[in-house]
């Protein structure tokens, strides 16, 4: 009698053993993609702020064009005797 | 309907990036919500594991809501960041079209630059030509000014002692008016003097070829008065051939200027005599007899 109590506790740790595994297994499926899902998020972070800086320097660079040309424009208005 | 005709695909555009711009908002905002949702339930779970005698059903269901809960969470991100990229993707062509129009703008400005340009400057040139390059103080020509040209050109010590400017006797009659200096001194006639006329002689003797002898003796004493010399050339008469051949005695007188600048330099004798102070200078010459009238 003793010795089928022991076989049972022995498959009860090992039923328990494997399923703490199994647990186990499944927190470190999560926490892997949680973790990839944290490195998309820094690479798109990256990636973003490269995208808006350029659109920011060309925007720049844009509004200096315009500032040329109003002020070409407005020296051609005050003086419109060089086109005549 | 017609106002809003032509303003529909500018209303488009901006409908669309206005749509665009809230959806991704929307977007983020669930994604915001999920962390109270996830935190939640995740309470929820503690709270029945721990209360319920059932765990491993609840350990089963755990285990599901965190697989969706993760799945809804990279939905959502994947979304947000669709949106995103979406719209840098629009405003990054919205600047290559505004930059293709600045740079149309301002080829037209520098065409219309260099037009000006090319403009002003054939202008220029047509002005340059058309206007009159020295003053005309210079160039136009006047009858006194070539008579100051030709008295210019004489030399300096017959201008000192006014030599030019002093008419001639009335005794050398039709002879006095043919000399040009006697044309300019009608013009300028200042008060004469004795050495003036002695010089005046001494100039005008070779010109004319006259003699001492032809010298009327009347001249005797002081030499007349300038207006009446005037009134005598004047009744004489002149012509534009004594003037010419005038002219042409001046360019003579150039050469013999030097050879009688050593006699006329010093003044003549006192002797109130005209006609004495006549011989010592014309022993150079030689003396034709011209008919006096």
């Amino acid at each position: 009698m003793a010795r089928a109590g022991g076989m049972t506790n022995a498959v009860n740790v090992g039923i328990a053993v494997q399923a703490d595994w199994e647990n186990r297994e499944f927190i470190s499926n999560i926490s892997l993609n949680v973790r990839r899902l944290f490195d998309f998020l820094l690479q798109f972070e990256a990636t973003t702020k490269s995208k808006l800086a350029a659109l920011n320097e060309k925007l720049d660079i844009l509004e200096r064009k315009l500032e040329v040309l109003e002020v070409q424009v407005s020296s051609a208005t005050t003086n419109p005797s060089v086109f005549t | 309907m017609q106002q809003l005709g032509p303003e529909r695909p500018a209303m488009t555009f901006d409908e669309v990036s206005l749509e665009r711009s809230k959806s991704f908002v929307q977007a983020l905002q669930e994604l915001k919500n999920l962390r109270p949702q996830l935190y939640s339930a995740a309470d929820y779970c503690e709270k029945a594991y721990l209360h319920s005698e059932q765990k491993q059903m609840v350990l089963d269901h755990l285990k599901e809501y965190a697989v969706r809960a993760l799945v809804n969470a990279v939905d959502h991100l994947g979304t947000v960041t669709y949106k995103l990229t979406e719209i840098s993707e629009q405003q990054s062509s919205d600047i290559s079209t505004v930059e293709l129009k600045i740079s149309c703008l301002s080829q037209q400005i520098l065409t219309c630059q260099t037009f000006a340009d090319k403009e002003g400057l054939r202008q220029q040139q047509l002005s340059s030509r058309t206007t009159p390059r020295h003053k005309k103080h210079y160039i136009l020509p006047s009858p006194i000014h070539k008579r100051l040209e030709n008295i210019s050109n004489l030399p300096k010590d017959n201008r000192s002692s006014h030599v030019q400017s002093m008419p001639l006797p009335q005794s050398y009659g039709t002879l006095a008016p043919k000399t040009l200096s006697w044309h300019l001194a009608s013009d300028n006639s200042p008060a004469p003097s004795k050495e003036s006329w002695t010089s005046l002689l001494v100039e005008d003797s070779r010109d004319r070829n006259v003699t001492m002898n032809s010298l009327p003796p009347s001249e005797h004493g002081a030499p007349m008065s300038l207006s009446s010399h005037l009134q005598a050339a004047k009744g004489n008469g002149t012509s534009v051939e004594d003037e010419m051949e005038a002219k042409k005695s001046l360019s003579e007188f150039k050469s013999f200027d030097k050879s009688v600048r050593g006699e006329i330099s010093q003044p003549p004798p006192r002797s109130k005599n005209i006609i004495s102070a006549l011989f010592p200078r014309n022993k150079n010459f030689k003396p034709k007899r011209v008919p006096v009238s």
